[in-house]
């Protein structure tokens, strides 16, 4: 035991005592960076070890009033290959290119680019998709999305609108009720490596998405699709620019139909249609941003987004007017000469030799321009604008569809009598078409200004609970005596009087053409339009057609009333079988 | 105890297989670990996920071989090759900044025999200064060392020996260690108390004055960053912050029971090179607190035979030896585990037998034959277990 003593061995049992307390130290860091500060260092974590994919929500459906599907998902895959997982990169470029008729070089380039993931193609087919996935390639992935798909294309297109990328609304209903038909996105957490590599043991945890709310139109896709046919054959038939027609149901503002040709596809929304095309050569490339002037006047429908001059079809208003304050009685009669002078103007009747005499109820069958003027002064300008505004005339509509047009009218404080002449035969300002008809309904209907609306009711996609839209209707804006003397004068119209060519055996129908000019007036162009209802005592049904730049014969008894006459033909019967069932 | 009971024979000799069979556990522990961290970077990085698992085995293998040789050669045989060890150690150091001289991801510690074979002097210089402070107290008298002169003597070649370590190599950390072991065997062979407790009381003093100043003064040096980030790692989670941050992550989210054998996430990639010094917080996160704390006890078990060993060694040469042993497993496990949960600021340190590395693992387990055959000469008879 050379030097060895007991002193030695006691500060060896310190030092080991020493070096003990430090290891408890030690421990006590351990336990409270693993018990006390874990909920904070797991988290950090966690943040830092996961990533989130989004899992695209089916968007609402759109189904019409028979529950027939108008917007409805498909199902597309988006092709990718992960650099790293690659096992073979001419076998995968091979693959892909040939299912997915792509360009061998193009797809090998992006096979053998190093990134994380690069995508190959989006939008693909599901049938397409199934295949590569069935091959089994090791670092391609095969992606499931959904995306928008019309089933009748160009069907009703301006009222629909259409998606975006994102499967967001862009425009018509597909933006007004994007919120009900949107749905939430899923979201999927995986768990990844430094290099953002996830990781296929760890499993991923789902926030499953939800579906989107199923929307219920008003719109009856039998009468769309052959009020589209019918707008399409008078516009061939008379070279037209475009046509609208518009049919609805006048108690209620529940739109049926509502066409404006030329329409576009809209499962190409940024193809431009031959039809715009012949005008604007260049065509559009690119889906995002710079949608050119032609693509935005392919979307516009006029129906609700354009405003025109009414022209005759507005003496409806004038004559609603005129008996409302009882300026003017259905016998008293008139003397029309050809014009009529207010001031120091003097104004055309359209019958330049004039219509003689004739009684108001004559006038109106005859659309006699003279008449309506001394109607019109007889109401005078304070109260005419007082009807103006009464009848709803000066508020939009209201209708369900982005972008309404509000009217053009004159200030009151500068309207004098000629001003007021002209409005009362629909010239010299300018309303919607959906605005005429919304107007003409209420007077038509007992005086209830309804509210036109596409949208009937939304179904919860979780609940399957059925919410209905409640649309606005104000009463009184015109007297019950008023509104029935209205549809017998617009009978006559009809039977007897100008809308001759829209009498059908066996209906009852009431109606008001209208020829009016495009502005400016030197063009020489004009706008057909007539609007009528069944049946006239007891209105269940409106329609409204504009034919815009006809060539040859542009009167509207001549052009647009046929138009009404065949539709009503067709969809009467059918409507009747809907009641009878 | 069973031992005891065996008194009754003559020429029997004891044998610590208590010692023996926790360096095996903790190996064999470490392997699995090393497998556990490492074989996903392995994977991605050299295809090959038992790269470092097999690297280490290897290494084990001629550790077993050394330590056997250690274990058989009676320990005073080394008391003559004590300076020789010193001089090689300083050789060696400087060698490092020769052509033989091998940098790994910035520092130049490493020298190359041939082929792959390489090794750290660090780890001689280590074993050098352990047999180099046993020779030279051996030979002080108790009142010699007793006084401030003959313990600056003592201190002073491991003192150049650190110096050179952390100057030449740029290796702070060993040299920290080299510095901690020759003061422990000092203050053991030592019989005053006094100065010792006044040293320490100054260290600590004079550490609380630079984190002082580090936290209070707008200073741009780089070590006070270091200090500054070193309290508040988020400071700088992309730079110096970054690995104590990670590790930090991974010890936090393995919580009391951890995330099981293989779970962890910090592993991929999130924590670089995690088999090597950060190999701790790995375990933390995939065993949790328990198999922390039982990491601990292995070690703790560890020094404890050490300390026993040496208590009962048959001179001072052997206990110092032993000692010096003791101390160098205890404050690599401390620096280490001290780093890992940031209780200290950041330098690279390893586990003893746990974290990747040949030569470490070589030289620890000649240290342990060192003291199995401390423990083999030990006169049972007169000898309290």
């Amino acid at each position: 035991m050379k030097g060895f003593q007991i002193y030695h061995k006691k500060k060896i049992v310190f030092a080991f005592f020493v070096l003990l307390l430090m290891l408890l130290g030690l421990t006590g860091r351990l336990v409270y960076v693993m018990v006390f500060q874990s909920e904070y260092y797991s988290q950090k974590a966690l943040e830092l070890h996961e990533r989130e994919r989004s899992i695209k929500a089916a968007r609402g459906r759109i189904l019409d009033k028979n529950g027939t599907v108008i917007a409805d998902n498909k199902v597309v895959c988006t092709i990718s290959v992960i650099h790293s997982q690659i096992e073979n990169p001419e076998e995968v470029a091979g693959v892909l290119s040939k299912e997915l008729e792509m360009d061998y070089e193009t797809v090998l380039k992006k096979v053998q680019k190093y990134s994380s993931m690069e995508r190959i193609k989006s939008n693909v087919d599901k049938s397409v998709g199934d295949k590569i996935r069935q091959c089994n390639l090791s670092g391609v992935k095969v992606d499931e999305d959904y995306k928008r798909f019309y089933p009748y294309s160009s069907l009703a297109s301006k009222v629909l609108g259409f998606t975006g990328g994102d499967n967001q609304g862009i425009l018509g209903l597909e933006v007004k009720y994007d919120e009900q038909l949107q749905g939430t996105n899923g979201t999927i957490l995986t768990l990844t490596d430094a290099k953002g590599l996830e990781l296929d043991y760890t499993g991923e945890s789902r926030i499953e998405p939800i579906a989107g709310n199923d929307l219920t139109l008003t719109l009856d896709m039998n009468i769309q699709s052959y009020a589209t046919q019918l707008a399409m054959q008078v516009m061939e038939a008379k070279e037209a620019e475009s046509v609208s027609l518009i049919v609805m149901n006048p108690n209620n503002g529940a739109i049926l139909a509502m066409v404006d040709v030329p329409e576009y596809d809209l499962n190409h929304p940024f193809e431009l249609e031959y039809a715009y095309k012949e005008k604007t050569p260049e065509v559009l490339q690119s889906v995002s941003g710079n949608t050119t002037e032609a693509a935005n006047k392919m979307w516009r429908n006029a129906c609700i987004n354009d405003t025109y001059e009414p022209g005759s079809t507005f003496k409806v208003i004038t004559a609603a007017a005129g008996l409302e304050c009882k300026a003017v009685r259905l016998d008293e009669q008139f003397h029309c000469p050809g014009f009529c002078i207010v001031e120091d103007r003097k104004i055309r009747c359209h019958k330049t030799q004039g219509h003689g005499s004739e009684n108001f109820l004559t006038a109106t069958m005859n659309s006699c321009n003279p008449v309506f003027i001394n109607v019109g002064l007889r109401v005078g300008i304070d109260r005419y604008y007082e009807y103006f505004k009464q009848f709803g005339l000066l508020n939009k509509t209201g209708i369900d569809l982005p972008g309404e047009a509000g009217t053009i009218m004159h200030k009151k404080e500068d309207m004098g009598l000629v001003e007021l002449a002209t409005v009362s035969f629909g010239q010299s300002f300018q309303i919607t078409p959906i605005q005429l008809i919304t107007t003409i309904s209420s007077l038509i209907n007992g005086g209830h200004r309804v509210t036109p609306h596409l949208a009937d009711y939304v179904t919860d996609s979780v609940t399957g609970n059925v919410t209905k839209f409640n649309y606005s209707v104000q009463d009184d804006i015109v007297s019950d005596e008023t509104s029935e003397t209205l549809r017998f004068m617009l009978e006559k119209v009809v039977s007897e009087g100008g809308g001759k060519k829209a009498y059908i055996e066996g209906y009852s129908i009431g109606g008001k053409t209208a020829t009016s000019q495009t502005l400016p007036r030197s063009s020489g162009q004009y706008i057909a339009s007539f609007i009528g209802f069944e049946p006239a005592n007891d209105p269940q049904i409106i329609a409204l057609v504009i034919i815009r730049k006809p060539q040859g014969v542009y009167y509207g008894g001549q052009i647009a009333a046929p138009v009404i006459k065949k539709l009503y033909e067709n969809i009467l019967p059918y409507l009747e079988g809907i009641q009878y069932n | 105890m069973p031992i005891r009971k065996k008194n009754k024979t003559k020429n029997q000799s004891f044998f610590d297989y208590t010692l023996l069979f926790v360096v095996i556990f903790l190996i064999a522990f470490g392997l699995i670990m090393i497998y556990s961290t490492s074989s996903y970077e392995a994977t991605g990085q050299l295809g090959d996920s038992t790269y470092y698992l097999r690297h280490q085995f290897v290494a084990t293998i001629a550790g077993t071989f050394v330590m056997f040789i250690t274990t058989m050669i009676d320990y005073h045989r080394w008391e003559k090759y004590a300076f020789i060890g010193m001089g090689v150690s300083i050789i060696l150091i400087f060698l490092v900044l020769t052509p033989m001289g091998v940098e790994v991801n910035g520092a130049r510690r490493w020298i190359r025999v041939v082929g792959s074979l390489q090794f750290q002097p660090a780890e001689i210089v280590k074993i050098a200064v352990i047999l180099f402070c046993a020779s030279m107290i051996t030979h002080f008298s108790k009142k010699k060392l007793a006084t401030l002169k003959g313990a600056a003597i003592i201190i002073a070649v491991p003192a150049i020996m650190a110096l050179l370590l952390w100057q030449i190599t740029d290796n702070l950390s060993s040299g920290i260690i080299v510095g901690g072991i020759a003061v422990v065997m000092l203050f053991v062979a030592d019989s005053d108390y006094k100065k010792y407790i006044i040293a320490f009381l100054l260290v600590v003093a004079i550490g609380a004055g630079v984190v002082y100043a580090a936290t209070h003064m707008q200073s741009d040096s780089f070590r006070m960053g270091r200090i500054a980030i070193w309290l508040d790692p988020e400071k700088d989670p992309d730079g110096i912050g970054f690995q104590t941050l990670q590790a930090l992550y991974a010890i936090g989210s393995g919580g009391i029971f951890g995330k099981g054998l293989g779970g962890s996430m910090q592993k991929l990639g999130f924590l670089p090179e995690a088999q090597n010094d950060m190999i701790f917080s790995i375990i933390c996160e995939e065993l949790g607190l328990f198999g922390a704390l039982a990491v601990i006890l292995l070690f703790v078990l560890l020094i404890w035979r050490c300390m026993v060993i040496a208590n009962n060694s048959p001179d001072l040469f052997g206990a110092l030896l032993v000692v010096g042993v003791m101390a160098h497993f205890a404050i690599q496990v401390v620096l280490n585990i001290a780093v890992v949960t940031n209780t200290m600021p950041n330098t690279g340190i390893s586990l003893p037998f746990i974290s990747y590395g040949g030569t470490s693992e070589m030289f620890l387990m000649a240290e342990i034959g060192l003291v199995l055959n401390v423990s083999r000469q030990i006169r049972l008879k007169d000898n309290v277990m």
